[in-house]
């Protein structure tokens, strides 16, 4: 591999939590807020690496080491999408998945055996959605936009919104353990390691943003004014998606999840039939 | 009432004393406080609405023992006494299951038995730091510390049910209380909370308390109900020692209540969309709180209306330019309120989390004895402001019969604006005068306060003697709605509980005393 190619991943990693400070910026301005500034993220994850680290004297090395098993599968998992090959990315995403799942369970804490469960009962159905949407985008050659590509993007979309644990499916902002997702997963985590953990969500989030452009257009990805403004239609689309709806009830996320893959699955058919 | 009496009568209780216009006292030998409390019980439809127990060692030599009852057609309070001399009294909480916490709330406070009774956990005085003593007896002196016991929980097994504890310690700015729920995988089998976290002994406090010291403690009971407790408090000050309060006082007292009504329930209204992760309209909630909250401020100085009641009155006054500012105030906020309930009803995601969500049938609200805004929203009809309507005209009650998460937010919304609507007449009508007695002298007496909080009947039986506070019992409505609580999230799942509890959103404080 390039060293070119080090530096845009580096670059990616570097820049993917402001996507989440834009995001956060904009569902406050909505909400009649203020908010804080869109280099927050950056502030908190300063903070965490400063701040000590504590474990549970329940817990073993296994919550140790998931946090850079976690940043590791995500940061292959963007040199996966560089290479091009997206279903090994899916793969190494879920790998980090299975860890912190297991790290959820570790402690012993009620609300992590909680985050967990929910988190790989979602799992079992994203990941599908994920392969199929691509799939589809490997079928139509990926040229102009087409109406698989849009059917693809769609779903995409959806897993997204669940991959990055946003509303409808589950939401950052909550403070209620009981309604956690992957927040319960890793309520434990302090520190050094819940920086690292935080920054592997936010490059993930950067991944998904990406994978939608390039299965909606290539094109999207291929100039930098054009990624970063589709970037920024993106973050736009999310913020006022979590602000105009409420969460879903837990095993209505089944419902959901089943409608983006249907749309997947269309994708399918209508890049198979060159429609 | 004639039927009433005709029927007790007939049943052998005839001792009946009526005291205060509409406290009907009905003294009986402890063998028939049994079928007394259940007569009542049958012939009002009441739940045990307050029982406590007063030690009356040093004048009578017994303990005495008070049930209380609402009669809604009487329009009166129906207590069954007996005097207790030993270490121990029949309960009748297996057949009144609302007495059960009240019973329990006697044993520990004055070491009297509830013979019968199932239950026979402490409540507030945790066996983990609480050895001995009896808090309510007039010869306690001070609170032993003990080992650390422990708390039996109601086990529940089986293949895959977890206990999940959370608390007393919670994420957010309430209260503490322990919640132990009983899963198997997301559905709620059982939850048991436990309280007594906040308990300050505030009944204890109390007493000795001359009439001014004692309304200022009231408010600090639950601090989002302040005014609606001390005016339970002054209203038992008042009918105790036959203090006389001039007509425009209790209008204002009227319309102090209704705002903080109307403060609480936008807020609820807010956090329950908020605890659903629907920030928007929680965002709208919070400004028109905030507004309302401000107006509290400028009209009386607090913004939780503190420090207004006073026995024989209120200390503020509000001039023209006050009632003009009040009536602008609330208009604009009924305008944005109805914008939010908007936004509610046009969200179906929103609609789809609260639908059917928590439901207590009405059946089980009337056994459990929940009353007030929870108890409404399972079709409980129960305002006390309908009862006795002093100032309020043309009150309509707000009820509904699902009794989840959407009646209990729909229950708010239409209180809202009959509550802007009552502020509005009494404004029209407040009549021009003093707004306080001029000279309030506190003598011997007895007698219930009571006030219709935003939660619910807030009550307050009050012993004074020479001035000073010899027994005060309150009640807030949370001590009687926690239990129906833990029904309604049965078969829930876990991530729903948070709304439901912020659905009913009870007081820990007001709970804990």
């Amino acid at each position: 591999m390039e060293y070119g190619e080090i530096i845009k991943i580096l670059l990616m990693l570097a820049a993917a939590p402001l996507i989440s400070g834009v995001i956060s910026r904009i569902k406050n301005n909505l909400r009649l807020r203020r908010g804080p500034g869109i280099f927050q993220p950056y502030f908190n994850l300063a903070k965490l690496f400063k701040k000590e680290e504590r474990f549970s004297e329940h817990s073993s090395w296994l919550m140790k080491v998931t946090p850079y098993i976690v940043l590791g599968s995500v940061l292959s998992a963007a040199v996966f999408m560089r290479a091009g090959d997206l279903i090994l990315l899916t793969f190494v995403l879920s790998l980090g998945r299975f860890f912190l799942a297991l790290a959820g369970l570790d402690p012993a804490s009620p609300f992590g055996g909680f985050g967990s469960s929910r988190e790989m009962f979602f799992a079992g159905f994203l990941e599908p959605i994920i392969l199929l949407a691509v799939f589809a985008s490997a079928l139509s050659g990926g040229g102009a936009i087409e109406a698989s590509s849009i059917l693809a993007a769609a779903a995409l979309f959806l897993a997204t919104l669940a991959e990055t644990s946003r509303v409808p499916v589950d939401n950052q902002e909550t403070h209620l353990e009981l309604t956690m997702v992957h927040e319960a997963m890793v309520l434990e985590y302090s520190g050094r390691s819940l920086a690292l953990i935080e920054l592997a969500s936010y490059l993930k989030q950067a991944i998904f943003f990406t994978l939608i452009m390039l299965v909606l257009w290539p094109f999207l990805v291929s100039r930098i004014g054009w990624y970063l403004l589709s970037l920024l239609v993106l973050a736009v689309i999310v913020a006022f998606t979590e602000v105009s709806l409420a969460k879903m009830r837990l095993f209505r996320v089944v419902d959901f999840l089943f409608f983006a893959g249907i749309l997947a699955l269309l994708a399918v058919i209508s890049a198979a039939l060159g429609v | 009432m004639e039927k009433l009496l005709f029927e007790l009568t007939r049943l052998g209780i005839v001792p009946v004393r009526l005291t205060n216009e509409n406290e009907v006292y009905l003294e009986v030998s402890p063998a028939d406080f049994k079928p007394a409390c259940l007569a009542l019980h049958k012939l009002l439809r009441s739940t045990v609405m307050l029982m406590f127990a007063e030690d009356r060692r040093s004048s009578e030599g017994t303990f005495t023992i008070r049930a209380g009852f609402i009669g809604t057609k009487q329009r009166r309070w129906f207590f069954v006494e007996q005097k207790v001399p030993g270490p121990a009294f029949g309960s009748i909480a297996k057949e009144i299951y609302s007495a059960n916490l009240f019973e329990r709330e006697i044993k520990e406070m004055f070491g009297l038995e509830p013979e019968g009774n199932p239950d026979g956990r402490r409540l507030r005085l945790h066996d983990e730091v609480w050895s001995g003593g009896y808090p309510l007896r007039k010869d306690f002196e001070s609170a032993v510390s003990g080992p650390i016991g422990n708390y039996p929980f109601m086990p529940v097994e089986g293949e895959g049910v977890f206990e999940v504890p959370v608390g007393p310690v919670h994420a957010g700015i309430i209260g503490p209380g322990h919640f132990r729920f009983s899963v198997a995988g997301e559905p709620i089998i059982n939850l048991e909370s436990r309280f007594g976290f906040t308990h300050r002994g505030v009944e204890k406090m109390l007493e000795g308390r001359d009439a001014a010291s004692a309304a200022k403690l009231s408010e600090c009971v639950a601090g989002d109900a302040a005014f609606s407790h001390s005016l339970a408090y002054c209203r038992g000050v008042e009918r105790a020692c036959g203090i006389a309060v001039p007509t425009r006082g209790d209008y204002l007292r009227g319309i102090f209540l209704e705002l903080e009504r109307l403060y609480n329930h936008v807020a609820d209204v807010g956090t329950i969309a908020l605890d659903v992760g629907f920030s928007f309209p929680a965002a709208e909630a919070s400004v028109i709180k905030e507004n309302l909250q401000a107006l509290n401020a400028e009209l009386t100085g607090s913004r939780f209306l503190k420090h207004i009641n006073l026995p024989g009155g209120v200390s503020r006054d509000l001039d023209q330019a006050s009632v003009k500012n009040l009536l602008a105030q609330t208009a604009a906020a009924t305008r944005d309120f109805r914008r939010l309930r908007e936004i509610l009803y046009a969200s179906v995601s929103f609609l789809d989390r609260v639908e059917t969500t928590g439901a207590l049938s009405k059946k089980l609200a009337e056994d459990l004895g929940v009353i007030g805004l929870a108890g409404r929203a399972s079709g409980v009809k129960l305002d006390l402001r309908e009862v006795f309507p002093g100032v309020y005209d043309g009150l309509k009650v707000v009820f509904r019969e699902k009794g989840d998460v959407l009646a209990r937010l729909e229950v708010r919304l239409d209180e809202f604006e009959e509550s802007v609507r009552q502020i509005e007449r009494l404004a029209a009508r407040l009549p021009e005068g003093a707004i306080a007695g001029d000279e309030v002298t506190v003598g011997s007496g007895q007698a219930l306060g009571w006030a219709e909080s935003w939660r619910g009947p807030v009550l307050y039986w009050l012993r004074f003697t020479d001035g000073k506070l010899e027994r005060a019992k309150i009640v807030d409505p949370s001590f009687h709605n926690w239990t129906g609580l833990s029904a309604a999230v049965l078969d829930n799942i876990v991530p729903d509980f948070p709304v439901c509890n912020k659905s009913f959103n009870l007081s820990y404080a007001g709970n804990d005393l």
